[in-house]
């Protein structure tokens, strides 16, 4: 059986300027441009990239009760999720975690934002936006939610890097206004006309636009969503705007390349249909200050509690940009090279970090070494059988070579996503 | 990625059906790989090469290029033994997608059997068999 592959509304755009094509998530989608992809990866780190990312899924919830039913259905405790003081999720904020099964296992991550009273907006993986929607109708008892597929009804597109909102304050009105105070998983504006915001986002033609100050590449930047048909004007309208600095587009290769090297989990590849614990990002876990439960319930919080023998997820970083193909790949102690101890997740290649003196320089490091020219470093994620520590030395292995790694707490050092955007104005 | 007519196929070199490309320097045989396997791969981060003195058989592995999609072998396509190496992709692997026929070439053999070469694929044979794929 053959399925036709869906498009973006980019596609002939990617197509006409000769990106290297590739099927993801259902959707042909850009790998790479002709620039290639070390040197988009870089640029996001030194500059910034525009990143199509029409593939990903909305679905918006409304209505009395949907904030209970998004507290049964995710993670995090949208109650208690902001800050240090735990805050409750509030109009105009973002926050990321997991739909579980009754197993604990992951169905699918998100990004949850509030757009106002029992009123969200979740963004799923590409092709999840239906089992998502079906996941909360079969969790709600009310008649007063409305919950919306908007799967290939928008387009979306991530502007990353340093530079990104010097880049779009060219693109709307008001830039200093809409710029001004706007943390870290946050957001502004809406893409439907329809609804009135307090702050609206509008491109200089009037179209309005939803800003997030959120990503996928650990630098900093936004995630724009705007109606469907204003997709391919938007994205050149960027673009003309930010080629003076330094702006290209970026395919996905880069995007994956980015995100390890940022420690973030791959949806299905990362986590998956496995128990959602002893990994690095157990924080989007709702646990209570002793972490002996959790501050709600849902779907998922009792087999979490219960896990007695479940596989630990850690952070690699090898010695240079030599990768092995995840597929059978197996995890070694360098101890015992003969009992594999876990799979591998994710390898791939951080071409901006290389090692001096046993530590991890990026090119964005202030404190990099004189005529710093990194070659990258191979990273990923390993998922074992047995606790290990920071440091812990390990042998990957597919069947072409082995590597050796060490588990690591972070990758790629000095990323820009949480700086504030005051500094990145300047 | 690039159209058929858009590859860079120089005429005096000749190609394998592994994407490799062979040219005669007198002495020596010089090979890399071709225009299309660069573009196919991607930025190239990593070459991995044999050592001077080493011996291979025709379409045996010599090697390996590395790119952020995949890990590819690198096939002889003639036989015989290397006698030189090109040290500047150590440092410098984006040679191979910049210059895949000049400085991005990879080793250079002694050939076993001088008549190997000849069986190559010229540049019309070549494009035949990308049309076909």
């Amino acid at each position: 059986m053959t399925t036709e592959s869906k498009k973006t509304p980019l596609y002939d755009w990617h197509v006409s300027q000769g990106a290297n094509m590739a099927l993801f998530g259902g959707y042909s989608m850009p790998l790479w441009y002709p620039a290639g992809v070390k040197t988009e990866h870089l640029n996001v780190i030194t500059h910034a990239g525009i990143f199509d990312t029409s593939h990903m899924a909305v679905v918006t919830i409304k209505g009395n009760g949907s904030l209970n039913l998004l507290q049964k259905c995710i993670s995090k405790d949208l109650q208690a999720c902001i800050g240090l003081k735990k805050a409750p999720l509030s109009s105009g904020r973002s926050v990321y975690g997991v739909f579980l099964n009754d197993n604990g296992e992951v169905i699918d991550d998100a990004i949850v934002s509030q757009a106002g009273e029992n009123d969200y907006i979740v963004v799923v993986n590409a092709g999840m936006g239906s089992m998502i929607s079906q996941l909360l109708m079969d969790n709600n008892e009310t008649d007063d939610v409305v919950i919306t597929d908007l799967t290939d009804q928008l387009g979306k597109m991530d502007v990353q890097g340093p530079l990104s909102a010097r880049i779009l304050s060219h693109v709307i009105k008001d830039a200093d206004k809409v710029f001004n105070r706007f943390p870290y998983f946050s957001f502004k504006g809406h893409f439907d006309a329809g609804v009135s915001c307090e702050e609206p986002v509008l491109l200089n033609d009037g179209t309005p636009v939803l800003l997030s100050r959120t990503g996928y590449t650990g630098e900093f930047g936004f995630e724009i969503f705007v109606e469907k048909e204003h997709t391919v004007k938007l994205w050149e309208l960027i673009l003309n705007a930010g080629s003076s600095m330094g702006l290209i587009p970026c395919g996905l290769a880069a995007r994956d390349s980015l995100r390890a090297g940022a420690g973030l989990p791959l949806s299905h590849q990362d986590i998956g249909p496995w128990p959602f614990i002893n990994n690095p990002w157990t924080f989007v876990l709702s646990y209570n200050e002793d972490q002996s439960g959790f501050s709600k319930k849902f779907t998922g919080d009792q087999a979490l509690l219960s896990q007695k023998d479940a596989d630990f997820t850690y952070a690699f970083a090898g010695y240079d940009p030599r990768k092995i193909t995840t597929e059978g790949a197996e995890v070694y102690l360098s101890s015992d090279e003969n009992k594999s101890i876990g799979k591998v997740l994710t390898c791939a290649t951080d071409m901006a970090v290389g090692r001096h003196d046993e530590k991890i320089f990026s090119i964005a490091s202030l404190d990099r070494p004189e005529n710093f020219k990194p070659r990258g470093l191979s990273c990923g994620f390993i998922k074992v059988n047995t606790s290990l520590i920071e440091g812990q030395s390990l042998i990957i292995k597919d069947d072409r070579r082995k590597i050796k790694v060490v588990v690591v707490s972070d990758i790629r050092p000095d990323r820009t996503a949480r700086r504030p955007i005051k500094e990145m104005l300047l | 990625m690039k159209e058929i007519n858009e590859l860079k196929l120089p005429e005096d070199v000749r190609y394998s059906k592994d994407h490799e490309w062979a040219k005669s320097n007198g002495e020596t045989i010089r090979i890399g790989v071709d225009d299309y396997a660069q573009d196919q791969l991607g930025d190239i981060v990593f070459v991995g090469m044999p050592e001077v003195g080493d011996k291979f058989g025709k379409d045996e592995v010599f090697g390996s290029v590395e790119s952020v999609k995949a890990v590819a072998d690198l096939f002889m396509p003639v036989g015989g033994e290397v006698a030189a190496i090109n040290t500047a992709l150590e440092d410098a692997p984006e040679l191979v997608n910049q210059s895949p026929y000049g400085v991005g070439w990879m080793i250079e053999i002694k050939v076993d059997n001088s008549s190997e070469l000849e069986e190559l694929m010229t540049k019309e044979a070549y494009l035949a068999v990308l049309q076909g794929e």
